[in-house]
Formats: C-alpha cells, sequence, structure tokens
C-alpha cells in the first residue's frame, strides 16, 4: 500500500539522542533513527503491521526505514523521521541563501515494502561514498 | 573478593545539550565511570560511553588502502598537516561539542591555512544569528526565567525530548523565587504541528500548519495592534484561538519564548526569528516579555561567542583572503559543499556525515577527511586520518556557554585513554605541523 501528498517533520527524540552517545554504529541507532513515526489513522490505510519497512520518497531522495504509530498525534497528513543518517537522505539541502538547510516540511510519499532492508548508519553513508567510484 | 574504590563528583556539569547541567553526581571505580545521578537519559549514556568499549578509537588512525591502521601521533598529523595544506580551500567545521580553548586554536589554524571556519550553527540556529544581528534581541538568563515567568511559551521546540531536564530546572516544575508552586504558578504554551509529548503537558497546545510559522506570528502581531484580520483561520489555526492566546500574552507579567528547529529549519527561516523578535518587542508595550533560543549542543553558544571575539563573526567565515569574511549563504558548510567547493575537511566533535543532507556528503566524500573524533561514526569511519581526542567536560576541563550565553566551567572526572589528548592540544600540535611545513 503506499500513501501520497504526505508532509515530512524530522527532529531530535530522546532514544535518537540516548542511541547516537550509545554508539553510532549500533543496531539501537537503526531502531532509534531508522524509523517513520505515522498518524493512527494514516498508519491504518497503509494495512501493515508496525515495523513494517517503508520506503520514503520526497523530491530530494529516498530511503528505506521502519514505519510505527506516532506517540506524538493526532498529526494526520504528516510523518516524522528523527534526526539523523537516514531522514538526511530525503531533506531539502536549499538554504534559502541562509546557510541552514530545510530540514523540516518536505512534501513525502510511502510505500510498504514488505521484504524491504533497512540498512544501518556505516552502509546507508557507505552508498554516498560509493558513489565515487 | 576486594571491594573497588569508588570516588564520587559532586556538581559535575553534563557536556551533552545546551541546558548544561551543572548538578550531576559521578561515581568512579577504576577510572570508569559506573554510576550517574540526577543527569538525564541521553547525558547519562555520553558519560557511560566514555568507558572502554569496542566502538571508540584509542589510537591514531591512518587510512591506507581502504583500512585503517594504527599510527603515532606524528605520523597521523604529519598526514593531517599534509593534506591541509595541499587544500586549495579546506573546510574546518564542527567544534560545538568541545571546550572553548580548543576552539581558540581551531580559530587560529583556519586564519593561518586561509580556510574555511565553521561550526554546527550553520545547520541548527544560524538563522537565529541572522535574525539577532538584523533586529537584535531580548534575552536573559535562564535564572530569571525560573524566578520570574509566569508564561511559558516552546514554538517548534520539544524539550521533553531534546533537552529532558529544562523544563525541571528552569522552565516548567522548577519553584522560582516569584513562582513558589512551581508548574502551577506557569501556564505552558506550546506551538508545534504535532502534539509532541511537551504539547501534551502543557497548558495550551496550538496546532500550526508545516511551513506556516511566519504567518502564524505576522497574524498574532496584527492582532495584537488591534487589526481586525478578515480570515477565519491562520496557518491552520480558527481566528477565535489567535485571539485567545493574544488576550493570554498580554495578560502576563512575564513572559517567555523559548523556541526551537521548527522555526530556523522550516522554509523562511530567520525571517520566522525576526518575525518572533519584532512579536517580543512589541509585547513590552503591555508586559514583560523575553526570548531565548534552545541551543541543541552543550557549547555551540561557546562556538558562537570564540568565533565572534577572534574573527567578528559567530559562523561561515571565510579566510580565504587573508581577513575575515562571512556570509551565510556562501561560506556555510552546507551551501560550500553543495557547491563542490570544498577539496578537504577537518571535523572536529561533529558527524556531518549523519547530520548534512546526503548530497553535501556525497561531496564532502570526493576529497579527504580528517576526523578528530572518540568514536566510530558515520564520518570517521569514511575518513582518511582519525585524532583520537579526550572526551570535554569527562576526561579533561575547559570552558563552556549554556544555551543564555553564561560560561561554565567543565570539570574532570576521569582520566582519558593513554593516546588521548584534549582536543586543545591535537589543534596546537595540528597547528605547530602545519608551521613547522611550511618553515614558519
Amino acid at each position: 500500500m503506499s500513501l501520497t501528498n504526505l508532509i515530512l517533520l524530522t527532529g531530535r527524540t530522546i532514544n535518537q539522542g540516548v542511541a547516537l552517545e550509545g554508539g553510532k554504529v549500533t543496531k539501537e541507532n537503526v531502531r532509534a533513527a531508522g524509523i517513520c513515526t505515522f498518524d493512527k489513522d494514516d498508519f491504518k490505510k497503509l494495512d501493515c503491521i508496525a515495523g513494517t519497512p517503508v520506503k520514503v520518497t520526497t523530491d530530494f531522495g529516498e530511503v528505506m526505514v521502519y514505519s510505527t504509530i506516532t506517540e506524538e498525534g493526532p498529526h494526520p497528513g504528516i510523518i516524522f523521521i528523527p534526526m539523523g543518517p537516514w531522514s538526511n537522505q530525503v531533506v531539502n539541502p536549499d538554504t534559502q541563501g541562509c546557510g541552514t538547510p530545510t530540514y523540516k516540511g518536505m512534501k513525502a510519499k510511502v510505500e510498504t515494502v514488505k521484504d524491504g532492508r533497512v540498512l544501518d548508519a556505516i552502509e546507508l553513508i557507505g552508498k554516498l561514498k560509493e558513489v565515487q567510484k | 573478593m576486594t571491594q573497588k574504590k569508588i570516588t564520587t563528583h559532586y556538581d559535575v556539569l553534563c557536556p551533552f545539550c545546551g541546558t548544561l547541567c551543572d548538578d550531576l553526581e559521578v561515581d568512579i571505580a577504576d577510572n570508569e565511570i559506573i554510576e550517574m545521578r540526577n543527569s538525564c537519559q541521553i547525558g547519562t549514556k555520553k558519560f557511560f560511553s566514555s568507558n572502554p568499549s569496542g566502538h571508540r578509537y584509542l589510537k591514531p588512525q591512518i587510512k591506507e588502502k581502504g583500512t585503517f591502521r594504527d599510527a603515532t601521533w606524528d605520523e597521523a598529523l604529519d598526514k593531517a598537516a599534509d593534506i591541509l595544506i595541499k587544500a586549495k580551500r579546506p573546510l574546518l567545521y564542527g567544534f560545538s561539542s568541545t571546550e572553548c580553548e580548543a576552539q581558540g586554536v581551531g580559530a587560529e589554524l583556519a586564519e593561518y591555512l586561509r580556510a574555511i571556519l565553521d561550526n554546527t550553527a550553520s545547520v541548527c540556529h544560524g538563522p537565529s544569528l541572522l535574525a539577532i544581528q538584523d533586529v537584535g534581541a531580548p534575552l536573559s538568563t535562564l535564572g530569571e526565567y525560573k524566578n520570574r515567568a509566569d508564561l511559558v511559551i516552546f514554538w517548534g521546540s520539544n524539550p521533553v525530548h531534546a533537552h529532558p531536564r529544562h523544563l525541571s530546572r528552569y522552565s516548567d516544575y522548577v519553584r522560582g523565587y516569584f513562582r513558589k508552586d512551581g508548574r502551577n504558578d506557569r501556564y505552558i504554551v506550546v506551538v508545534d504541528p504535532r502534539n509532541t509529548h511537551t504539547a501534551q503537558i502543557a497548558d495550551l497546545y496550538i496546532k500550526v500548519n508545516p511551513n506556516e510559522d511566519y504567518e502564524l506570528l505576522n497574524a498574532i502581531r496584527a492582532v495584537l495592534r488591534g487589526v481586525e484580520l478578515d480570515a477565519k483561520e491562520v496557518s491552520g489555526v480558527p481566528m477565535e484561538d489567535i485571539k485567545k492566546l493574544v488576550d493570554i500574552l498580554k495578560k502576563c507579567h512575564f513572559g517567555v519564548i523559548f523556541f526551537g528547529m521548527g522555526l530556523t529549519q522550516t522554509i523562511s527561516h530567520h525571517r520566522n526569528i525576526d518575525s518572533a523578535i519584532c512579536l517580543v518587542r512589541e509585547l513590552n508595550d503591555h508586559t514583560k516579555f523575553l526570548l531565548t533560543p534552545m541551543r541543541g549542543h552543550y557549547n555551540v553558544a561557546g562556538a558562537n561567542q570564540v568565533f565572534t571575539w577572534n574573527t567578528g563573526y559567530a559562523y561561515s567565515i571565510d579566510f580565504s583572503r587573508e581577513y575575515a569574511r562571512y556570509n551565510p549563504g556562501e561560506f556555510s558548510s552546507v551551501d560550500l559543499l553543495m557547491n563542490d567547493e570544498v577539496d578537504a575537511t577537518l571535523i572536529v566533535a561533529s558527524d556531518p556525515a549523519s547530520n548534512f543532507p546526503a548530497g553535501a556528503v556525497r561531496n564532502m566524500f570526493k576529497h579527504p577527511i580528517i576526523a578528530i573524533e572518540p568514536h566510530h561514526t558515520p564520518t570517521s569511519v569514511y575518513a582518511d586520518v582519525i585524532l583520537p581526542p579526550a572526551f570535554a567536560g569527562i576526561e579533561c576541563e575547559g570552558t563552556a556557554y549554556r544555551m543564555d550565553k553564561v560560561p561554565l566551567r567543565l570539570r574532570k572526572v576521569k582520566d582519558a585513554p593513554v593516546d588521548c589528548l584534549p582536543d586543545k592540544e591535537i589543534l596546537e600540535r595540528l597547528l605547530e605541523k602545519v608551521k613547522a611545513k611550511e618553515g614558519k
């Protein structure tokens, strides 16, 4: 199933903060930051169980993350990925001349990929290095 | 079984977020942290991460044929100096998670190398600095808010997650001199597109549409001046709610707006902050009102201070013409990297590979990277030289500036591993090396 016309927000979560201090190369970091939270009703439309990998696509890229229902809702039409390597694959790098990229408020679409694989931080960032070769 | 001798350190500062809590208690045995009290989850984890682990660098590393090998400090600094001297447009980035003395040496190194000097404010509260330069800012220290504020607004910030002890130390639950009943003496308002955990414990939650904070701020300013707006709602907020909010703003004795990334990282960036500052200025016609940015890294405010008194500018500084020039949007790290201008990067206490947009990281990876970094991170793993530091605030002393620009002295509670040096010493030795190679 898929959803379109969503707005993607990013930001700090306490789990992501704990995980990055505990080790950015750990599985804990993937579970904390490689995750997309949905409004309860939006998630129903996806017709999958929490934890199913989803592909999030914006005008700036795409990334595979786990899905779950938000604790900070309701926020219909809005999805949230914690700040970190996963969200940064799909954020808007345009700084509008002020130096700070537009990390929040991108238009996004989401589709479930039942056998999708969520990469860990090193693999994910490694793909940016591979492109060079 | 012999009992380990436990030493307890009191009033230790936490080197994680801008709240810079200064009441931590740390138990140490055999130079390892065994227990923490008073710290939040993230702070606790940071202290424990300084203990020996599989993902801490204990010796300098040089990458050869794609794999790291242990190196001596001399070798590693030699390689790092070569990279920086050879580069035409090197970038020195990070600095916000280290102490002020190291930041000062970083500024000196950047000037010597004719490099670009930038700190993490560039991707965080840079727009706040731009707005403050445009229209000034009515700021205060956190103690004033704690003792006096009876209206606290969190706009685009979620302290329950990002500054976990801010609410209990300064802004919500704490008892203040004129706010003796703590939480009951304060009215909390949260403006955010999501019903965040902070919003869930607030007295009033205003749900604003993403990217439309600017419109809402200006609607509030208009209503405050008595203008009747011809609209049923602005930015998704019904007009009655805006009028109710304005009434609350005018009636308080002492109000404060704490604002975060929800204003700086959305469309209109620094114009959002401009408008918030103007709103606070206009509110002072009715009552006492102030605002303060919720700074992220524990010493990002210090990085801005140190760079300003060394170069005249807080971030995005270019030394290529041998004098400091400042132009966010041109000399800011993400813009430089997106334009593929940088040909070598020195990262100090930061992880841009995780925190920059993918396109910027891709271009950064095209060229050599030197990382002063204690742990395995997506940046350090793909770096060419790694210089392992001691943790500032845990394994060495230094100065840090809290989010309200109050300088505090970081404490040392344990020794660093033998081959890990303080950031300041690493940068000083690197600067000496660069000078020696250029025959000066």
